[in-house]
């Protein structure tokens, strides 16, 4: 650790962290617009292809931080015209003429400067110029990285609206008298100058890498395009570092370090991002299966009554899930007070209203294609099945209200009116509260029982204790005791 | 008063004429519907009225000047379906666009945009998703933001190219709520659209185009058999039987 920051202190390496922080910030920055416009071909392309601006400008000016830039970008811009030219006056496609335009480039830089090893007895190291070096970050550099930064980020911060908006929708842009192409141009002069910055740290062949990783790292990441810019810059800033460090650590050149960092980000966030993260959707989409099968057992339990009870063995059956799940499921659905599960499965008032919900958004979804939609009786079944679980009390509300309240489904079926909140299960009531015995109950069996015991429609009860064993009443001067499954399923109201 | 002056334009893509010889004047305080089969050069008309694409030969005028003089009091609502509803844009941020002309080249937005920004959400009924990721929102809530990114402009030309596609019933109805206001405001407003059964309902005037212009004026007196025969050909038989128009 001491060594470490040993290392870190002497002159070459502080030059090599702050170059690496500039181009990191200034790389996620950028890499956004890249991204989003889909220009990541590009800037490969446009990276690879300053190489033989390196090999020209050596020739004319040695080896000279100013030189380099400048011939760099004349070859970024020359090979951005000529992609352009193809594109616009030869029938090849678009990403083919990018593909041949930089790989001639490249070629050209690598014979170029293994010329110049070869025969004029100069010491370029090409390797250098590919995967980037830890050495030979001059004071000039930085100066040079530092503009570079200051200028690409400064330009992004004051013209954001006109690089968000033509990246958004350019017609709008247009319309609006922003040049697109303006734009177009103004960004990819950023990314030459950019380019030009990392050439010596990072090298040419993976540029594109610190370009785009972090940014597609952000846009998982957030939603809203300044803070992806903010947390792309962030993690292009961690990247670089990070990546120097280890390149020192292990003595390894430096852009392959950094490309493993940030790719690591990225696919952290591919796996755990809070929304897009694919664990989590995973998760999402699990528990939706959970919801779908659960909410099929209350539709069949809602289909069966005391005469024709609906059992484990039926359920099975009938939605052909696996027995061990249909327990599961089952547990869970009494835990919550939604049934009562026994030798016979039946629902509490809870589980009814839920259950008739459900049965509320199937009719009215099936009334809706046929009445709407033109589709045929037949034809409705499978796709209301699908969507009643989806179905949100919004959208059925709106959909009810242009059917104009229908009474019956297409296939002459009742269709359940929207569950009033007053009406609530015996059982969920507060002790010592006047409540009142519902007509309508959830089926005859529970009417029938309630008969037995003397309890008649539109009287009136208070509860005096409740126990896991019985739940007892008082009517007048009566006093009666009744098992907590039936309370569970007995519907009183308050009023 | 007349708001967009169009004379003799002519526009063809490579070699294909998709209009031809078009003479039009639109008047403001209406809301016009611009209806022809499909191919008929509706959603070209808008782009070259707007100066969007090159156009042969023909001179436009809106609001008595050169497009390019008047873009700010000129808003577009393009179909929703080319852009990238993926976009990490929330709703307000789309919408503050239409205050984008308004700016000059380093001018920021202020408190002001984002209120006019708010009463445009607000007159179309879609101030709770303010801050919504436009990815996440339904068919007819995506083309109400664009249509308040217009209003947030606060132009007074309006060209809504199929706003009613992919939209559900009670936005359609905002929507045209929102244009009938607008025209009795003096705002000019023109509508590419398909679905004829809602011609007469919906617009004070209709353009009929099929590459030519057919017919245009009061929905009344131009929207008659005779001139959808003429716009619409053998199709028309078709679109009487399938129940698109009576």
């Amino acid at each position: 650790m001491n060594d470490l920051i040993l290392i870190l202190t002497e002159p070459w390496a502080i030059r090599a962290l702050i170059t690496c922080s500039l181009i990191g910030v200034m790389y996620g920055v950028l890499g956004c617009f890249i991204v989003l416009r889909n220009m990541s071909l590009i800037g490969d392309a446009l990276s690879h292809s300053i190489l033989p601006g390196v090999f020209f400008a050596f020739i004319l000016f040695g080896y000279s931080t100013i030189g380099f830039f400048m011939g760099s970008v004349v070859a970024g811009l020359l090979t951005a015209l000529l992609i352009t030219w193809i594109q616009q006056n030869i029938k090849t496609k678009n990403d083919a003429a990018i593909g041949i335009v930089f790989t001639l480039m490249f070629s050209i830089g690598v014979i170029g400067i293994s010329w110049l090893n070869n025969e004029g007895g100069v010491h370029l190291d090409l390797k250098d110029f590919l995967i980037g070096s830890i050495m030979g970050i001059s004071n000039e550099d930085i100066v040079l990285t530092l503009l570079i930064t200051a200028y690409t980020v400064g330009s992004v911060v004051l013209f954001y609206r006109y690089l968000f908006i033509t990246t958004f929708q350019p017609v709008i842009a247009s319309t609006m008298g922003i040049s697109t192409k303006m734009v177009h141009y103004f960004l990819m002069l950023m990314l030459s100058f950019a380019i030009v910055a990392g050439l010596k740290i990072v090298g040419v062949i993976l540029v594109v890498a610190l370009l785009i990783t972090p940014s597609s790292t952000a846009l998982l990441l957030s939603n809203k395009l300044k803070n992806v810019i903010m947390i792309s810059a962030l993690i292009g800033l961690l990247s670089s570092v990070l990546g120097l460090i280890l390149s020192i650590i292990y003595n390894t050149p430096p852009g392959p370090a950094m490309v493993i960092v940030a790719a690591s980000f990225y696919f952290i966030a591919a796996l755990f991002s809070p929304e897009k993260g694919l664990v989590l959707r995973t998760i999402r989409s699990y528990r939706q299966r959970q919801k779908i099968e659960r909410e099929d057992i209350l539709r069949q339990a809602i289909k069966h009554d005391a005469q024709n009870p609906l059992t484990i063995a039926k359920l099975t059956d009938r939605l052909g899930i696996n027995l061990q799940t249909i327990k599961k499921h089952l547990k869970h659905l009494s835990e919550n007070g939604v049934i009562i599960n026994g030798n016979e499965i039946s629902l509490t008032a809870k589980g009814v209203g839920q259950a008739q919900s459900l049965v509320r958004a199937h009719r009215l979804w099936e009334s809706y294609q046929v009445q709407t939609m033109g589709l045929s009786e037949g034809q409705i079944h499978d796709e209301a099945d699908r969507l009643e679980h989806h179905l949100t009390d919004e959208l059925l509300d709106e959909v009810d209200r242009k059917l104009g309240y229908p009474e019956t489904d297409p296939h002459g079926s009742p269709i359940p009116k929207k569950s009033k909140r007053l009406n609530k299960s015996l059982i969920s009531q507060r002790m010592n509260v006047r409540l009142r015995i519902l007509k309508e109950q959830v089926n005859e069996s529970v009417e029938s029982e309630l008969w037995e015991l003397g309890l008649l429609p539109n009287t009136y009860v208070t509860i005096t204790k409740i126990t896991s064993k019985k739940v007892v009443l008082t009517q007048g001067q009566k006093t009666i005791e009744m098992e907590p499954d039936l309370a569970g399923q007995v519907i009183v109201s308050k009023k | 008063m007349k708001s967009i002056e169009v004379k003799g334009l002519s526009v063809s893509y490579e070699k294909k004429r998709v209009l031809t010889n078009i003479f039009l004047n639109v008047e403001s305080g209406n809301v016009y519907g611009v209806v022809g089969p499909n191919g008929a050069g509706k959603s070209t008309l808008f782009k070259a009225i707007l100066g969007l694409i090159d156009t042969n030969s023909g001179d436009i005028n809106v609001l008595g000047n050169d497009i390019n003089e008047v873009q700010k009091r000129v808003a577009y609502v393009p179909q929703k379906d080319d852009v990238d509803w993926s976009f990490p844009a929330t709703v307000m941020d789309v919408v503050l666009q239409g205050r984008y002309p308004h700016k000059k080249i380093l001018q920021r937005l202020n408190a002001e945009d984002r209120s006019i920004a708010m009463q445009a959400l607000e007159d179309i009924g879609i101030t709770d998703l303010a801050d919504r990721q436009i990815g996440q929102l339904s068919g007819g809530q995506q083309q109400r933001v664009f249509i308040a990114r217009a209003l947030c402009q606060q132009a007074e030309v309006f060209f809504l190219d199929e706003p009613f596609v992919g939209v559900d019933n009670l936005t359609e109805e905002i929507i045209i709520g929102l244009l009938k206001k607008l025209a009795a405001d003096d705002k000019t407003l023109l509508v590419v659209h398909h679905d004829l059964s809602t011609v007469e309902q919906y617009f004070d005037k209709v353009i009929l185009l099929n590459q030519r212009l057919i017919a245009y004026g009061d929905t009344k007196t131009t929207f008659t058999k005779e001139n959808m025969t003429k716009c619409y050909g053998p199709q028309l038989a078709i679109l009487h039987k399938t129940g698109m128009i009576g």
